[in-house]
Order: C-alpha cells, then sequence, then structure tokens
C-alpha cells in the first residue's frame, strides 16, 4: 500500500523543510526517538544522534557523508533488547541493507524500528567533508548537482559512491525521495510498508500527482551506475595475480580498523585480533630461516583473505572499510569485484530479504554435485 | 622455460597439506595404509573431526605459508557423522574458490574429495592424482613472496 505525499519546500531550503516533517513526527508522538545525521555544533560533520527532543533537531539528511555504519549503531541500540518504543532511523540505501544483513545475523532487532531510508546522492570521505576545499558546503554541491543534472561533486566522492548502483532505499518504511524531483519547490515522502504509511496518516500533506519524472530519472541513474560498476570491476580484475595481490596490500599496517568499521563484521572476539597467530620467539626465528627473512606484523594479507571468506557474502558495497583505512589502500578495488562474483554465485543479494538466510548456514542437497567429483 | 626453471620443476616435490574428517577419509587413509597400498608421500595429513569445520582460514593459511596444494577429505554426501557438515562444506569451498579465482590466486591448489571409510583405494588414487597435477602446476609462487 504505497502512499506518495508531497513535502512542500520553502526558499528552497531542502533542509528545514525536512527538519520540520521529522520534528512534526517527534511532537505528534509517533516517533518516542530518531536517529538523525546531524550537525555537530562545529558543523564540520555529521554524525547519527538520537533525538528525543524536537527543539534540538538539526538534521542534515542528505549531508554527502557517511562517517560510521548507521547500521552498526541501530545493532548497538537494539541487539540486548528490542525497542518497546517506536525509533525512527533516517538511514542511507547501503546502511539498510547492512542492518537486514544484521538482521539475518541476529545482531539487529527491527521491532519498533521504522526505517525512513533518503535517497542516496553519494558521500564524501570525512576528511575532504569536514575540511571541504570549496567555498560552498558539500550539501549544497550535491544539491546544486541534483537540480542541474551536473556531476561536478564526482571528483569528491568515495569510490564506492561513484560506482553504487542501488543509491535508492529498498525494505524501508518511509522514503525521503529527491531523485526526479523539483526539490526548490517539493519533496517526496513515500510510505512504503504498513507501518510507514500510519506515520504519515494524520500529517497535512498533499499526495503527490505525477511520479513519472521521478521513475525515469531513477531507471536512467541506476543504468548509468551499473555500466560504470561493470567498468570498474573490468578494470579492477584485468591483471589480478598474487603479484599485484601482495603488492596491493603492501601499505597495510595491520591495524583491522577495516574490520572495526565494516556494518557486516559483528564478532564481539574476532579470530585475527586473538592470539591465534602468536607464537613462541623460535617459531618467528624458523619461519625467517624459511625464505631468509620474515615480514612483520604477520599475517596481513591472510587476515584480508579471510576476512573476506566470512564477510563478502554479506557485503553490501558501502565502502567504510576504505573510508577507515588509515594508509588509504583503495580497498574497494579488490572488495566490488569479489563481492559482485561470489554473490552472483550463490545468487544472493544482500540486504533484499530480511527472511531470507545468509548463504554460509543453508545448503540443499542436490547443489554442486560436481564440486568433491572428478 | 629457462634451465633454472626447468631444474626446480624436474626436482619439485610438491607439499600438500591434507585435512581429513575423522569418520571417512582419515579412515579412508588409514585403510590405504593397512592395506599397504603405496601412495605418493608429499600428503601432509591432519585429521579434523569434519569437513565442515575447515574454515577457510586453514585452507588460506596453508598456501600463504607456502603449501603447493590443499587438500579437504569428507564423507560422501549424505554421509555425514553430524549429517550436514560437508554440505556446507562444498558450499564453502565453491565460495573460496570464487574469490580465489577473482583475486587470480590458482584455485587449482585446492581439492576437496569425497572418501569413504572403505575406500583406501581411492583415497591412494586421489593422493597419487593430485601429487602429479601440482607437479605440473609447480611451485606456489606465494612460497616466495616474503611481503605477505
Amino acid at each position: 500500500m504505497t502512499k506518495q505525499k508531497i513535502l512542500k519546500v520553502k526558499n528552497g531550503d531542502v533542509n528545514s523543510a525536512v527538519n520540520d516533517f521529522l520534528g512534526e513526527l517527534l511532537k505528534s508522538g509517533k516517533l518516542s526517538a530518531l536517529l538523525v545525521p546531524q550537525n555537530v555544533p562545529s558543523k564540520k560533520v555529521v554524525f547519527p544522534v538520537l533525538i528525543s527532543d524536537p527543539n534540538k533537531l538539526d538534521a542534515n539528511v542528505f549531508a554527502p557523508l557517511l562517517p560510521v555504519s548507521t547500521a552498526k549503531m541501530i545493532s548497538k541500540i537494539t541487539k540486548f533488547q528490542p525497542s518497546d518504543k517506536p525509533i525512527g532511523v533516517v538511514i542511507h540505501p547501503c546502511q539498510i541493507r547492512a542492518l537486514i544483513e544484521l538482521v539475518k545475523l541476529n545482531q539487529a532487532n527491527l521491532n519498533n524500528i521504522i526505517i525512513i531510508g533518503v535517497d542516496c546522492l553519494g558521500t564524501f570521505p570525512v576528511n575532504v567533508y569536514a575540511d571541504f576545499p570549496e567555498k560552498k558546503n558539500p550539501l549544497d554541491i550535491v544539491i546544486d548537482d541534483l537540480k542541474s543534472n551536473n556531476n561536478k561533486s564526482e571528483q569528491y566522492l568515495r569510490s564506492a559512491c561513484i560506482v553504487c548502483n542501488e543509491p535508492v532505499p529498498i525494505n524501508a518504511d518511509i522514503i525521503i525521495g529527491v531523485f526526479g524531483m523539483d526539490i526548490s519547490k517539493e519533496i517526496l515522502i513515500e510510505a512504503v510498508s504498513e507501518s510507514g504509511s500510519k506515520i504519515l496518516e494524520d500529517l497535512k500533506l498533499d499526495s503527490a500527482k505525477d511520479l513519472k519524472k521521478r521513475e525515469k530519472y531513477i531507471k536512467d541513474l541506476i543504468e548509468n551506475r551499473t555500466k560504470k560498476l561493470e567498468a570498474f570491476i573490468k578494470e579492477k580484475t584485468k591483471n589480478s595475480d598474487i603479484e599485484s595481490l601482495t603488492n596491493f596490500f603492501d601499505k597495510c599496517v595491520n591495524c583491522h580498523n577495516c574490520m572495526n568499521v565494516c556494518p557486516i563484521c559483528y564478532c564481539k572476539e574476532c579470530l585475527y585480533d586473538s592470539s591465534v597467530f602468536d607464537a613462541e620467539a623460535y617459531k618467528y626465528v624458523k619461519k625467517s630461516e624459511s625464505k631468509g627473512l620474515f615480514k612483520m606484523p604477520n599475517d596481513s594479507l591472510l587476515f584480508h583473505l579471510g576476512r573476506m571468506n566470512h564477510m563478502i557474502l554479506s557485503c553490501v558495497k558501502c565502502g567504510l572499510c576504505e573510508q577507515g583505512c588509515p594508509m588509504n589502500i583503495s580497498l574497494m578495488d579488490v572488495f566490488i569485484p569479489t563481492a559482485q562474483n561470489a554473490q552472483k554465485e550463490f545468487k544472493y543479494h544482500p540486504g533484499k530479504d530480511s527472511k531470507e538466510k545468509v548463504p554460509m548456514i543453508v545448503y540443499r542437497e542436490d547443489e554442486y554435485v560436481e564440486v568433491g567429483e572428478k | 622455460m629457462s634451465d633454472e626453471k626447468k631444474n626446480e620443476t624436474k626436482d619439485f616435490e610438491p607439499k600438500i597439506v591434507g585435512f581429513l574428517c575423522n569418520w571417512c577419509s582419515y579412515a579412508g587413509a588409514d585403510l590405504a595404509g593397512t592395506s599397504r597400498i603405496q601412495y605418493p608421500p608429499n600428503v601432509r595429513i591432519i585429521r579434523v573431526m569434519c569437513s565442515g569445520s575447515v574454515d577457510s582460514m586453514y585452507i588460506l593459511r596453508a598456501l600463504l605459508e607456502g603449501a603447493d596444494g590443499v587438500f579437504v577429505g569428507g564423507c560422501h554426501p549424505g554421509d555425514c557423522h553430524y549429517i550436514d557438515g560437508n554440505y556446507k562444506a562444498r558450499r564453502r569451498m565453491v565460495l573460496l574458490e570464487n574469490i580465489l579465482e577473482t583475486l587470480g590466486i590458482e584455485k587449482e591448489r585446492v581439492w576437496i574429495r569425497w572418501i569413504s571409510a572403505s575406500e583406501g583405494q581411492k583415497f591412494a588414487d586421489t593422493m597419487k592424482d593430485m601429487t602429479d597435477a601440482i607437479r605440473k602446476l609447480g611451485p606456489n609462487p606465494i612460497s616466495k613472496k616474503w611481503n605477505i
């Protein structure tokens, strides 16, 4: 039961229109709290903030920034006990997918969680956003691009966002839409689920009339991005061999930050953080003697390949690992191609359906019968 | 082929790490031994309780530490002592091979085979086949790398 409403924008100020709308939800008591990307006092960055007082709301939902995984924050809130009061979460499409994966992995609970997805305009690396080199602020750059159909923001976008072909939320209860809308005048508010339409019920919003322009815009955008994604994968897997792979991870200091920021990596104690790989001094010397030398810290490639094997089927290609890497290793170059190929093999679309199980815990007797037989 | 490479392949004895499940493949290997069936000594056998307990980390670690091949042996599908361990091992192997292929690492160095406790001959034949195949592939290129 899709309900499409229009949120009027006054004086071209997208942000205050969205703030009014979100504030209304809080004031009406339909939501007892709201997790939104909100400007920090210095306005340098936006972070997810759980707001219960509508007067403190200073949301910036279209800010091109994803400092931490919002899905992980929702996991933090709901992991021990599902919420007994309705909480709205304003969240990027990739993070909704990550959230659904966390639900499958029993790390989050969607009871009383109202997912408010936003059309994603792409995000900049945190440092670029915080010390933005232009006079305009980052939000205006992406909004201007959207209005004029330009691509000026692409130079700042994270590589994961440039090739993202899922910029429109799926599995949301409510969608705040800007693609294909005349955003100096109006924004789309769409209730996708039943709980979403209940929330929108008494709000004084006009119904949307003609959304053909939006549909076409989204279709073109996804087509365009899919082409970019395919070209990216082709480019990055053209010369893949062990030589280029080891060179690729040369800068890795084994800090495991890619794992810490990854929305999917949820293990309390990661195998690779444990002492499994520690050994007595004589063993290190022995290892050195086998090749004549031994690089430290050890096992960084093993860590990346092992982690990849554990999480790649649920990888939502959000690129937070790359953003979190202190050595600026372009991790998307290997994670996007491997994720794409592995998910294709298992016909698995992470984040699509919370009822589906992750591929590694299920099996069918009649599948892959050729494996293990000559 | 350079002279050096020729010598290398001629004298090359592959090192294979074998993870064998306690209930089938390990017993199969045992049978091969007690039946005095000859097979190449290139495989170093590690007994595990189930092929489903072989995390891809074990296989990757063996490869990265310089093993020329990794063998995983489990019960025939449907015969798993723990009902479905080998079905899960099968999926895991498909995933591992897919990842290795994307990254350009030779997936031919990783074998999984179903060998029951009564198949001593099959175990010996499989070891012979695998040793020959790995000998043809040559030494694992990772074994020369130290920046891993």
